[in-house]
């Protein structure tokens, strides 16, 4: 594959459909596309396909235009595979025009998506397979559709009768287990259910949503530069990765320059949410085949990282450390020395651990080909994140699309291909070195300088842009739209669990129901990331 | 095995090593602990999440690591509600999540304690107001203890608990 410039993309585009037009791209790095509604299938599969091209869907998102407009938006980003270029398609549905055309028959990713869209919109994506309801249960009154302009932020929703479909599989033998959404641990809920037979999974049927809080309906409440806490909050264990996510949207909307202290202390913050993260789920997936003491100890380091953002910060999550322009309060040189110092004890404590772990042959035996996603069926759902790193799928976007100070901070990532669930520990193990490395790399390089600036003029009502930051989980996308006055009129929110989640159904087939909680606890996705 | 032994002791005991947590100023109701004193100094808990961001669940898990290790202060964890002497509830209660919480409730066992676990279950925090968010836990069902913070750090829940269980005078 060779990597073309951005024009020769865009050439080749209008080229095989002279029908589209080029609009002023919304970042750097990307183009975008007015396309005809009719025409969305063939261009998708187009850039899906494209051996030069090999478009991931990465975000699919619907705006409700009015008042300004009286029409409704749909977006399609994809990121080319060679180049990790951003095309942007866009189409308007104008009138009362409710239908697009449903681009899941080709381009499996769009399928939550496309759903999510019919549920918070009412618009119908013709020809889409399953066009049960994703978020909505089956309660919510038929016709409420919370996303358009019409539907006020806080009315009391009635309730209605009704039942969720689920697919039964039949034949001698085969039964259906039940679980949740109340689950035995201390986790967020969510249903699945089992089609087995003896003991192997022939089925996983996922559903969400139980957590839905409206969270993007909350967003439009707000100004653009107070919502920082609500993106906090999106999920908590993310709170750097969605709050950075969020600034910098708002940041290229008010075109603000960030300094250059501010964007390597939100690269200390992101690495230091990785590290606990990472060093909490490799214990848990330990504890998950009874390896207590592999527990025990990455507990015990992970809790060490969250007092230390505690005393630097004044949170555990790090809540409140990132403020639209730069960051609120400065991390002394001093202070930036101590971190490193502690840091280096945990990284060799670590490794200790790791030895120990790593040499144990019962734990590897139970993780090794356990919960298998292949390369394939990760392509196909656009998997990202560590668990995409884990099968396979080359991506990580502080290397691929540098952000903060990364384009400073040469990142190396971690890339396995056997996609079990030894392969998603061995990219968390080796991301908690390379973390541990990139914050020595900004312990060095670090300037000295003012570390924030402040807002000064609104944007244009209108005005879009789209924002990516790689948090520990994977890819966190934000598009917001501006509205009148500096209020937010739209704001789409992607956590990385959202695309992850209906791949976790692919992997666990011939499995059997005792090894689900292990690999449920490897990809180790968010819930209320995912049903906001 | 000679690096595991060599290991556990180079580490030693961690449990305790955390920034004490103040005293509540807000001192429990002399019924909520009359109602606590009938487990003793056990406490089997089972935690629900009824929407909220998973920052307060995270700190319950962190509860049962080496450091906190509530087990020591009879603080269990419960798989089952049938089992579960308290509920602790965390997070605003989503309209997906309303029936499950009632159903929850009505499987515990009397006597119980419902605990709600940091600002968004007990005032719906920045959730207030949304259409998916039907109203902090005690708009559904009976709340006992509130534990505030957004999330509560570990010891301050903690302290709580323990407080919760020491006898009156
Ligand atoms: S109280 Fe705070 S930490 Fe707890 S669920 Fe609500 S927003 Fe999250």
């Amino acid at each position: 594959m060779v990597i073309m410039d951005t024009n020769a993309y865009d050439d080749m585009l209008k080229t095989a459909f002279p029908a589209i037009r080029a609009n002023e791209p919304v970042c750097t790095k990307s183009s975008h596309f007015q396309v005809p509604k009719n025409l969305l299938p063939a261009i998708t599969h187009y850039i899906h396909t494209q051996p030069n091209l090999r478009g991931k869907l990465t975000l699919l998102w619907a705006c409700d235009h009015r008042p300004s407009r009286d029409t409704y938006g749909l977006y399609y980003l994809f990121t080319l595979e060679a180049s990790h270029h951003w095309m942007v398609l866009s189409t308007e549905l104008t009138n009362t025009d409710r239908l697009f055309p449903s681009i899941t028959p080709h381009i499996h990713a769009a399928q939550w998506y496309e759903r999510e869209i019919r549920d918070m919109f009412g618009l119908i994506p013709q020809g889409h397979p399953d066009l049960r309801r994703l978020v909505r249960h089956e309660h919510w009154p038929k016709g409420t559709h919370p996303l358009r302009k019409d539907f006020p932020w806080n009315c009391v929703l009635g309730r209605q009768q009704g039942t969720y479909h689920f697919p039964h599989i039949e034949g001698e033998g085969v039964f259906e287990v039940p679980v949740g959404p109340i689950h035995a641990g201390i986790i967020e809920p969510g249903h699945f259910r089992f089609s087995v037979a003896g003991e192997p999974i022939m089925h996983l049927e996922l559903r969400h949503f139980w957590k839905h809080r409206g969270v993007e309906k909350l967003f439009e409440q707000q100004p653009l530069t107070d919502a920082v806490s609500l993106a906090e909050r999106v999920s908590g264990d993310t709170t750097v990765g969605h709050s950075l996510a969020y600034c910098q949207a708002v940041e290229a909307l008010l075109h603000l320059d960030v300094p250059r202290r501010a964007k390597y202390l939100r690269s200390l913050f992101l690495e230091l949410e990785r590290l606990y993260n990472h060093l909490g789920d490799i214990g848990a997936m330990c504890n998950d085949t009874a390896y207590a003491l592999a527990h025990a100890h990455c507990g015990r380091m992970k809790e060490q990282i969250m007092q230390l953002n505690d005393r630097l910060t004044g949170s555990r999550f790090l809540r409140g450390v990132i403020q639209v322009g730069g960051v609120p309060r400065d991390i002394e040189n001093a202070q930036l020395v101590k971190i490193v110092e502690e840091l280096n004890r945990i990284q060799s404590d670590f490794s200790e651990v790791g030895a120990i772990i790593f040499a144990n042959a019962s734990l590897t035996d139970r993780l090794e080909t356990t919960g298998v996603l292949n390369e394939q069926t990760a392509w196909d759902h656009a998997v990202i994140g560590i668990v995409g790193r884990a099968s396979g799928m080359n991506c990580d976007l502080r290397r691929d699309r540098p952000f903060a100070a990364y384009d400073e901070l040469p990142v190396n990532v971690a890339l396995y291909r056997y996609g079990d669930v030894r392969a998603r520990l061995r990219v968390r193990g080796d991301e908690i070195h390379e973390s541990i490395r990139l914050i020595r790399d900004i312990r060095r390089k670090i300037p000295d300088g003012p570390i924030a600036c402040q807002p000064g003029s609104l944007p244009n009502p209108g005005d879009w842009t789209l924002s990516a930051v790689e948090g520990w989980r994977g890819e966190i996308l934000y598009a917001v739209t501006a509205g009148e006055g500096g209020q937010i009129h739209r704001c789409k929110v992607r956590d990385p669990s959202f695309v992850n989640w209906p791949a976790i159904q692919w992997a666990v087939l011939g499995n059997i129901i005792p090894d689900f909680p292990l690999i449920n606890k490897s990809f180790n996705l968010s819930y209320a990331g995912n049903d906001l | 095995m000679f690096r595991i032994i060599k290991k556990s002791l180079k580490i030693g005991v961690v449990t305790g090593r955390y920034p004490r947590a103040e005293t509540p100023a807000i001192p429990i109701g002399a019924e909520v602990k009359e109602k606590a004193g009938l487990f003793k100094r056990s406490l089997t808990i089972r935690e629900v999440d009824t929407g909220s961001c998973n920052a307060c669940e995270m700190e319950m898990n962190a509860l049962l690591n080496p450091v906190y290790d509530a087990e020591r202060c009879g603080i269990h964890i419960s798989a089952s509600p049938r089992h579960a002497d308290a509920l602790v509830v965390t997070g605003p209660v989503a309209i997906n999540m309303e029936r499950a919480l009632k159903d929850v409730y009505k499987q515990t066992p009397d006597p119980k304690i419902v605990i709600a676990l940091g600002d968004c279950a007990i005032n719906c925090g920045l959730f207030k107001g949304s259409y998916a968010v039907t109203g902090p836990v005690d708009r559904h069902i009976p709340v006992d203890l509130r534990i505030s913070g957004c999330p509560p750090r570990p010891a301050e829940i903690l302290e709580m608990l323990t407080e919760l269980r020491k006898p009156t005078v």
